[in-house]
């Protein structure tokens, strides 16, 4: 079936979301394997099996009981992050920066009371963040300090750059850049930036906020396009590994940098959205058929798999 | 020719299983095709009051006959402690009505459904001669000759036309004299007028027979009404024996007897009241239908779904949509892209809007989100853990439910009480996703969200609501095999949706 009103997006390779769902999710992603990715710590697990760095696990709280413990396990670390094992679009994390007597200092300044810390732990526990919601289990992990480069274009928060990953070739990628009104979160939904990324380059092209093209970011007036961003290659090999580690033939890898650590493995997605493809104001099924036509079956290890998607995805 | 996916080809023997059983149902079982062109029906109804002779009563009634053009879909007869006999009688159906009875009065009824086709008259019936004809003397058999002679040369429909102006005192043409007008006068006052009537067609060589029926006008008549019948070598003729008048409209008139037989005759008991009662009705044809193939042997017809009480079969017509109206969630969502709360709410938000309708209902499931989101609000200070917090929302859906239903009482609104059916644990989730939606996504998209189940909503109700496809679907249940044919090609549409081309609409410029 062909429409008219269809056939700009045809003609550019936009991928729609029913067949994001029907040819490639359900073709490629078992359903199985979904919680491998939808529970950050078994995601974690899987990473350390395949040396992919990830942020560091301080303490798991799983039940209600666990949080007597916290004390302790937190002991040395005054700055963590706060967030759901299954949750999505960065929601239910709370960064904290400090301690006090009276409790937790968030990143935006203000002070956490210890009730509401543990409030906000009892509705990580009975799943109000977890994707289907299911009970759930609370993260505390180290806090990502992102490198120097990024504090131009960023309004508190890390951004994080997320990678389409296809049969293991990760063919498109954009940074997701927080902004006052995504509330330091890089979720695009939220409101924060999306800057697609030359993949052959590692250097951002055009951005998006809220559905509108952008140059500077709306909050510290700076240039988003250009940037050069650091571990491009490394994290193109990263995520191409996201393959081998899930089985999952269509992901999406969202990695951060930390300016001690370099890249980090943040989280999988099996449903990574559309919206990468406004960010870099191209259509990801020409990029998925492209795949499809070159490699009807694959055994290149992932970085060979990079060298063909940084030949062929080239910025003219 | 490439080779079909499995899907599509579900779908097709789906169609092709549809399609037979339609088909076998129109072709064998001769269903009307379409359903729903509303027939022209009356509602006859009948009632008498007998007192008893001597305890007993025996009353026959002349009861309506089906012929063509005319067809009766229902009929009900109570008889009190009276026994119900069917009887026929030459052309006529006499009911008999007899027994015991120790009231002061026993009550028959007969209640029947006619549809009558005006286009669909008798086609041609042997012209019988009224058995009813006045006894013939001497006097009478000189008129019949002298006004014979006059009209011998004419046709029959001239002749019915003379006949026409005679008894109605009109002597203009036809060369009938003043003699013939004094002898008629006679007649009408020895004979009586439908008497005289047909003394005067067999005068004009015209088979011809009395008739007692009804008008067939709305109300209440408390007597039948006698007419005469006559040939005019293609068809009968009614005419009124009082003024001549010929009718012109076959279905103005509902023949109950012929040949004189009265259509109340009571034998055992005196009549106290007769009225009959006519009232039009809007009846689909489908349901006229059903009405009649009750009595069928076919095992389709005996399993239909009509054969079922009343109250289950208004339940079924409405169940029956769902499918559909699921069909209509999956167009509306997956190819023109409609933001919804959950999956199937709008299914059963508008099945809830059946009872309050759409105002109130709308009116409902707004004041009831905006009430829960401030109470979610409030709530959120208390810090409540995920499942008691929705219990609490949940007791104050229910709470509203019982206030709005309170006022609904004293206002005398019955919209406001037929809440209940709204589906209050999916409307409790909605109230917490909506609260989520705004912290997360803002005001704008949790707005666009509740838009848009309301307008799905109000788009299933309208297609459940509409009768022609209730009773299609009714009548064709198989029908549903064919929705479930179109959800797995659905399922199988990758295509974009509609509002992708508004999402996207940076790239394509």
């Amino acid at each position: 079936m062909k429409f008219q009103i269809f056939q700009g997006m045809d003609d550019i390779g936009i991928l729609g979301m029913n067949r994001r769902n029907a040819e490639y999710i359900m073709r490629y992603n078992a359903r199985a394997r979904f919680p491998l990715v939808d529970n950050k710590v078994l995601t974690k697990k899987l990473a350390q099996k395949f040396n992919v760095p990830t942020p560091e696990i301080y303490y798991v709280i799983e039940h209600h009981g666990d949080m007597a413990e916290l004390d302790k396990a937190l002991e040395d670390h005054k700055e963590f992050a706060l967030k759901p094992a299954r949750g999505s679009g960065g929601s239910g994390i709370i960064l904290f920066v400090d301690r006090k007597k009276e409790g937790f200092v968030r990143q935006s300044g203000a002070t956490m009371s210890r009730e509401e810390f543990n409030y906000h732990i009892s509705g990580i526990l009975s799943g109000i963040y977890s994707l289907g919601g299911q009970e759930d289990v609370a993260i505390v992990e180290s806090l990502i300090h992102p490198a120097e480069l990024f504090a131009e274009v960023t309004y508190r928060g890390v951004p994080d750059i997320r990678i389409i990953v296809y049969r293991g070739f990760p063919v498109m990628a954009m940074i997701r850049l927080p902004t006052r009104a995504s509330d330091g979160k890089a979720n695009i939904h939220a409101g924060a930036i999306g800057a697609g990324i030359d993949i052959k380059t590692g250097v951002t092209l055009t951005a998006v906020h809220r559905s509108k093209v952008i140059t500077h970011h709306p909050d510290t007036g700076n240039t988003i396009v250009g940037i050069n961003i650091p571990y491009w290659d490394s994290m193109l090999v990263v995520a191409s590994k996201a393959y081998e580690m899930t089985g999952l033939g269509y992901i999406g890898v969202d990695l951060v940098i930390d300016i001690n650590r370099g890249p980090l493995l943040l989280e999988l997605n099996a449903r990574p959205g559309l919206q990468i493809q406004i960010a870099n104001n191209s259509g990801l099924l020409k990029r998925l058929r492209s795949v499809d036509d070159a490699f009807s079956d694959s055994n290149l290890e992932p970085e060979e798999r990079v060298m063909w998607v940084k030949e062929s995805f080239k910025i003219t | 020719m490439k080779v079909k996916h499995p899907a599509t080809i579900l779908a097709f023997v789906l169609f092709a299983l549809t399609i037979s059983i339609v088909m076998y149902r129109i072709i064998w079982l001769k269903y009307p095709i379409l359903p729903t062109v509303p027939g022209q029906v009356w509602q006859l109804s009948f009632e008498a009051s007998i007192q008893p002779e001597e305890r007993e009563i025996e009353a026959a009634i002349a009861l309506p006959t089906e012929q063509a053009g005319r067809v009766i879909a229902e009929e009900r007869i109570t008889s009190d402690t009276l026994s119900f006999n069917l009887f026929q009688e030459g052309a006529n159906r006499i009911g008999l009505w007899s027994g015991m009875s120790d009231k002061e009065a026993a009550i028959i009824t007969y209640k029947s459904t006619l549809l009558l086709r005006p286009r669909r008259f008798p086609a041609s019936q042997n012209p019988t001669l009224s058995t009813d004809m006045p006894e013939i003397g001497r006097e009478e058999t000189a008129f019949i000759e002298r006004l014979g002679e006059k009209w011998k040369t004419l046709d029959p429909q001239q002749r019915l036309k003379e006949v026409s102006s005679v008894a109605g005192g009109r002597q203009e043409a036809g060369g009938v004299s003043r003699e013939d007008m004094e002898a008629w006068n006679k007649l009408k006052d020895k004979h009586g007028e439908s008497g005289a009537m047909l003394i005067l067609l067999k005068a004009a060589g015209l088979p011809a027979r009395s008739v007692s029926g009804l008008l067939l006008v709305r109300g209440i008549q408390t007597s039948p009404t006698i007419w005469v019948e006559a040939w005019d070598g293609q068809q009968w003729r009614d005419l009124d024996p009082r003024t001549g008048q010929i009718y012109g409209d076959k279905s103005a008139l509902l023949a109950l007897t012929t040949a004189g037989t009265p259509i109340v005759h009571v034998t055992k008991g005196h009549i106290l009241d007769t009225r009959w009662s006519l009232e039009r009705q809007i009846m689909s044809k489908w349901r006229l239908h059903f009405e009649r193939i009750k009595r069928s042997q076919h095992i389709l017809d005996r399993w239909s779904f009509f054969s079922i009480p009343e109250e289950f079969q208004n339940l079924l017509r409405v169940l029956f949509l769902v499918p559909l109206s699921a069909l209509m969630i999956c167009l509306l969502r997956n190819v023109i892209g409609f933001p919804t709360f959950g999956i199937f709410m709008p299914v059963l938000l508008a099945l809830a809007f059946r009872s309050t309708g759409l105002m109130y209902g709308i009116g409902i499931f707004a004041s009831l989100v905006l009430i829960g989101y401030t109470a979610r609000r409030g709530l959120d200070r208390f810090r409540l853990l995920l499942v008691p917090r929705l219990s609490v929302l949940l007791t104050l859906v229910i709470v509203c439910f019982g206030l709005f239903t309170l006022i609904g009482g004293k206002l005398s609104l019955r919209a406001l009480m037929g809440v209940g059916l709204l589906p209050i644990v999916i409307l409790t989730m909605s109230i917490e996703r909506f609260f989520i939606l705004i912290e997360e996504s803002g005001i704008g998209e949790a707005l666009k969200t509740a838009l848009g189940t309301v307008a799905v909503a109000v788009i299933t109700f309208f297609v459940i609501q509409w009768e022609p496809i209730q009773l299609t679907f009714f009548v064709y249940p198989e029908l549903l095999f064919a929705v479930a044919g179109v959800q797995v090609l659905l399922g199988r549409y990758t295509g974009y949706r509609l509002s992708e081309v508004i999402r996207f609409r940076v790239l394509t410029g």
